[in-house]
């Protein structure tokens, strides 16, 4: 018997094993307590507190006894993907996550009820109206417009959107998707940025280099078409006139890894957080392609996929001197300045693009008054239909605001993208301070 | 709430947290910090000196952990197994001796010899004289130990949680809507008179513990509290299943009573136990991912929680078929058939529990670290397997350590548990004041969360605290423990319902993966709740205080004093049956 009870003591060594995960939570929750409380807390609170946007507009508000929202359907619709809901029909609304913000906690008492707290968010519910309607509701869409300066985030737009108060029967798909940071699309030609980018830091030889284009090249046999012969072309032209061969030579000539080494590099495959909202990853051919495909994926086609707000942060980095100060949407948070992109090459980028935008888009007609730097995109999905893209900024210290426009199936980027992009931001500048 | 409701549950906060500590301190000090004295079954004396044999297995042999240390050269390190039955016939077992095992000059043979007051056992030319104990005697001796309650009353505990519950009631009455109240009302008085009604079937047969019980009724308490909240439309269905599983706690523990009766159904046990898992593999359907519910004339139960207290029933064993191999190989066949079905089940929380129970019952039974160790590299073998072959299984463990990566998928129920085990605070938010309770599984799977968030962390840890007061208690009753298998069947329980404790606690807190298994006694769930307390049963048949326990028999000496005393100086005439019939009746020559 004397072995048996011996052996028992190894009872005692579970026994320490819950001892000590007991230990280990008692200090996490001591760490870490408030943050989880309040994360979730909001369905147990009778605080009351306001929802509003950077002008005192009433987003939503909640009582306790009543949870409501703007009293105007078509700001309820436009802003739905900013606030989200009470009843986390969407996951990534700030009323899923900062609700509970509006109560207090200790670690005695755990959460405290909360009087009349207020949220301010950095977005324009205006704005956000304005973009909804430009780019209608019976479209699929999505537009961020963020002040790059600051990092303020002042415009959320999905669409299809919906009133929270009175959702409808029957919702197309993905109408609870914010396809501004959950979903990740085709980026067509916008990401000629990223390789143009690589090319500017790894082609010596770029100012003077000429790239030939006569309709189509033929990559080991396998064609890479664009839409008409750019013949002779400098760098700048090329990124202008969005030559697609151009851009395939390019990818084809740095190589998969210093492609790879750039998409990761300006955060195009991780995913972000946007106020403690996390953000879709993004794709590129990680394992080895032929050259074909390779060219391919150099002008945003093939495997590749960024998620708008991803391609956000590029732009608000090229805008602000290759330095990204992260977009937030609540007022009063700190955000972190990440340098994105060298200095030099955000310049040249920036460049570029206000070139492109001069130079190929007419925007003097399209954008009059202006001074606009943008990339459009044509993402073809393969069965004759195309995303349309078109990302940018405005060189305006006044309105330094960049954006990120996308019409699923508009086809060409300048004709629905651009001309979305351009009535807000003829708005935006008008009417934001 | 009105400002007099809302000062009643702030009081009922501190008064419950108060009786909790209360209550779990004086089980503590009645049930660890008390010294408690061996029974005395038998003498040994050997050179001039007397040994009290204070278990009824007791190994003699050169090895320190022997009971009677015989350091002769001549004698093997396990000579002999010296053992007690229920009637208090004793009788001596070979295991490994040099020179065989003697009985007034007669080798023992396979089957072993019994022994009898006065018999003469020579050992490795070690000679033994073996003396039972008197009905005088064994009086006397009974009156020096310390009975069980002597110092911490029981009645008062139990009193003190009546209070407790009546308290959890009143908190339930501040926050339940009025159509459940009644319903509430009656789980709580029934709960009440349930455990006065044990409480008094203990007295009843003049037996004086009572802490097992308190400590397991404490925590059904909370478990009636849980459901009270989350599901009061079904609290009928929990009151009757705690009757159920007391009823059958009482039944199992006055069965485990007699040593002889419990060992005849182990095989029967382990057949019944391995019919039900192959039933529930074949015919359940899987309910998220797991087969894991059976149901029969509309009502559904979790066989393997049947199959927790068989597997432990059939796996415990006496000392003297320990040494036995077949004995070791039967019961490895039997715990791997267990955890594989259950893995394939999909059931990997229950799966793991019994792995893990495997394990603390193979080392208290072969002592061996290297089985240990074999077992777990062959498991994890196992499983590497299983994840290359279906990967599937994998991810469902994916988001371990990451549960706030996906708070919507994977991380769901994790996050949502701690959001609200740490928005209770160290006092909680009152019974049925929580939000956590609307989640899927809130009364189970995430039960550690739901009571933190409702009754504070300190209850939390409180209620952490008893299940392992309960394993330490067993651990100290193994010392004293009549038969190994008692002290085998204790421990193997408490290491069960520690596992599954840790996995619900911690899986849940994402300190772990979720399995999704149950807070013992805590967790809605009628199996569960009748497994626990049944294997409570285990514990009680374990513990061998004075009058402590119902199922531990009161045993008066082997003979009385009047009886002629037997010539010592003479070997006595043999007394062994016709079946005895040793191999060889060789006889010893000095």
């Amino acid at each position: 018997m004397k072995k048996i009870t011996n052996r028992a003591l190894s009872v005692l060594l579970i026994a320490a094993l819950v001892i000590f995960g007991m230990g280990a939570y008692i200090i996490n929750y001591i760490d870490h307590g408030k943050e989880w409380a309040l994360y979730f807390s909001r369905s147990n609170s009778d605080s009351t507190g306001h929802l509003v946007d950077r002008n005192g507009i009433v987003l939503a508000y909640f009582s306790g006894e009543e949870n409501l929202f703007s009293p105007d359907e078509f700001t309820r619709e436009a802003n739905y993907h900013v606030t989200g809901d009470y009843w986390d029909r969407t996951g990534t609304g700030i009323l899923s996550r900062y609700w509970s913000d509006s109560q207090g906690f200790s670690l005695l008492t755990g959460t405290t009820r909360a009087e009349d707290s207020i949220l301010s968010l950095s977005i324009d519910a205006r704005l956000n109206n304005k973009i909804y309607e430009c780019l209608g509701r019976e479209n699929d869409g999505a537009m961020l417009v963020c002040n790059y300066r600051t990092g303020e985030l002042l415009g959320m737009v999905s669409s299809p959107s919906l009133d929270p108060l009175n959702p409808g029967e029957e919702l197309r798909d993905g109408t609870y998707i914010n396809r501004c940071i959950s979903a990740s699309f085709i980026p067509g030609s916008i990401f000629k940025l990223i390789t143009a980018a690589a090319a500017i830091e790894n082609m010596p030889d770029l100012s003077t280099r000429k790239f030939f284009c006569e309709g189509e090249y033929k990559i080991a046999g396998v064609p890479v078409t664009c839409i008409a012969g750019h013949w002779n072309q400098s760098f700048e032209e090329a990124l202008s006139n969005s030559c697609n061969i151009a851009f395939a030579q390019i990818a084809v000539d740095l190589g998969q890894q210093t492609m790879i080494k750039y998409v990761q590099e300006y955060g195009m495959l991780d995913s972000h957080k946007l106020s403690g909202i996390s953000t879709a990853k993004g794709s590129y051919p990680l394992n080895f392609v032929g050259d074909p495909e390779l060219g391919w994926s150099g002008i945003g086609q093939s495997t590749d996929l960024v998620c708008p707000y991803s391609m956000l942060r590029l732009v608000c980095a090229i805008a602000n001197g290759g330095t990204v100060i992260e977009p937030y949407m609540i007022q009063g948070e700190e955000s972190n300045e990440v340098q994105l992109v060298k200095a030099s090459t955000a310049a040249k980028l920036a460049e570029m693009m206000n070139y492109t935008a001069i130079d190929h888009y007419g925007a003097e007609e399209m954008f009059p008054g202006l001074n606009i730097a943008a990339k459009t995109g044509t993402a073809e999905l393969g069965d004759g239909t195309a995303h349309s893209w078109f990302v940018g900024f405005l060189q305006d210290e006044e309105h330094p605001y960049a954006f990120v426009t996308l019409v699923e199936r508009g086809g060409f980027g300048i004709t629905a993208a651009g001309s979305v992009t351009g009535e807000v931001l003829q708005w935006a500048v008008e009417n934001l301070e | 709430m009105d400002l007099f409701g809302e000062y009643m549950l702030t009081s009922s906060k501190y008064v419950l947290i108060i009786l909790s500590l209360v209550i779990i301190i004086r089980c503590i000090r009645s049930m660890l910090s008390e010294r408690y004295e061996p029974e005395v079954w038998a003498y040994l004396s050997h050179n001039g000196q007397v040994h009290s044999l204070t278990h009824w297995e007791n190994i003699i042999g050169r090895s320190h952990s022997s009971d009677l240390r015989l350091t002769s050269p001549g004698v093997s390190r396990v000579a002999a197994v010296l053992r007690r039955s229920d009637k208090g016939e004793w009788r001596i077992h070979d295991i490994f001796s040099k020179g065989g095992v003697w009985v007034n000059g007669v080798k023992t043979g396979s089957k072993g010899l019994p022994v009898i007051h006065g018999d003469q056992i020579n050992i490795g030319g070690e000679l033994l004289r073996f003396n039972d104990v008197s009905a005088e005697a064994k009086r006397k001796l009974e009156s020096k130990r310390t009975a069980a309650g002597h110092r911490v009353s029981p009645s008062i505990t139990v009193f003190e949680l009546t209070v407790f519950q009546l308290f959890l009631l009143l908190q339930h009455a501040l926050s339940a809507p009025a159509e459940h109240l009644p319903a509430v009302a009656l789980a709580f008085t029934a709960l009440i008179a349930l455990q006065w009604c044990c409480y008094n079937i203990t007295r009843f047969m003049n037996r004086s513990g009572f802490e097992i019980e308190t400590l397991a009724f404490y925590l059904t308490s909370l478990g009636m509290s849980v459901s009270a909240s989350s599901a009061p439309d079904e609290i009928y269905k929990q009151i009757l299943l705690t009757i159920a599983a007391v009823v059958l706690f009482m039944i199992l523990g006055w069965w485990l009573r007699r040593l002889d009766r419990t060992i005849k159904l182990r095989i029967p046990m382990a057949a019944f136990a391995g019919m039900l898992m192959l039933v529930n593999f074949v015919v359940s359907d899987a309910v998220l991912g797991a087969k894991n519910w059976l149901e029969i004339g509309g009502f559904s139960f979790q066989p393997s929680e049947i199959v927790k207290v068989c597997y432990i029933y059939a796996g415990a064993s006496t000392l003297d078929r320990l040494f036995h191999r077949r004995n070791l190989y039967s019961f490895i066949v039997f715990s791997a058939f267990c955890v594989i079905i259950l893995a394939l089940s999909g059931d990997f929380g229950t799966a793991l529990i019994f792995f893990s129970t495997f394990l603390v019952m193979s080392y208290l039974r072969s002592g061996s670290i290297a089985t240990v160790l074999l077992a777990v590299s062959g498991a994890g073998l196992a499983g590497f397997l299983a994840i290359s072959v279906k990967p599937y299984i994998a991810q469902r463990f994916a988001s371990w350590g990451h549960a706030w990566e996906d708070i919507y998928d994977t991380g769901f129920q994790q996050t949502r548990a701690m959001s609200a085990a740490a928005s209770g605070g160290l006092y909680g938010k009152g019974a049925g004041a929580g939000w956590l309770k609307d989640i899927f599984a809130a009364n189970t799977d995430m039960v550690f969360a739901m009571v933190c968030e409702e009754q504070g962390l300190i209850i939390g840890v409180i209620m952490v605290l008893a299940v392992l007061t309960l394993a330490f208690f067993a651990v100290k009753s193994a010392r004293n423990g009549r038969s190994s298998y008692y002290s085998i069947a204790a421990c193997a329980a408490m290491s069960m319902l520690l596992v599954q404790l840790s996995l619900n606690v911690f899986g849940s807190l994402d300190m772990l993966p979720f399995t999704g298994v149950t807070f013992p006694f805590v967790s809605k769930g009628g199996t569960s709740l009748i497994s626990c307390w049944m294997l409570m049963a285990f514990i009680k048949s374990a513990d061998n205080r004075r009058d402590a326990s119902f199922a531990v028999k009161i045993f008066e000496g082997s003979y009385s004093e009047e009886d002629e005393f037997k010539d010592n100086e003479q070997f006595p005439q043999t007394h062994f049956r016709p079946e005895d019939d040793p191999a060889d009746w060789e006889v010893w020559q000095p």
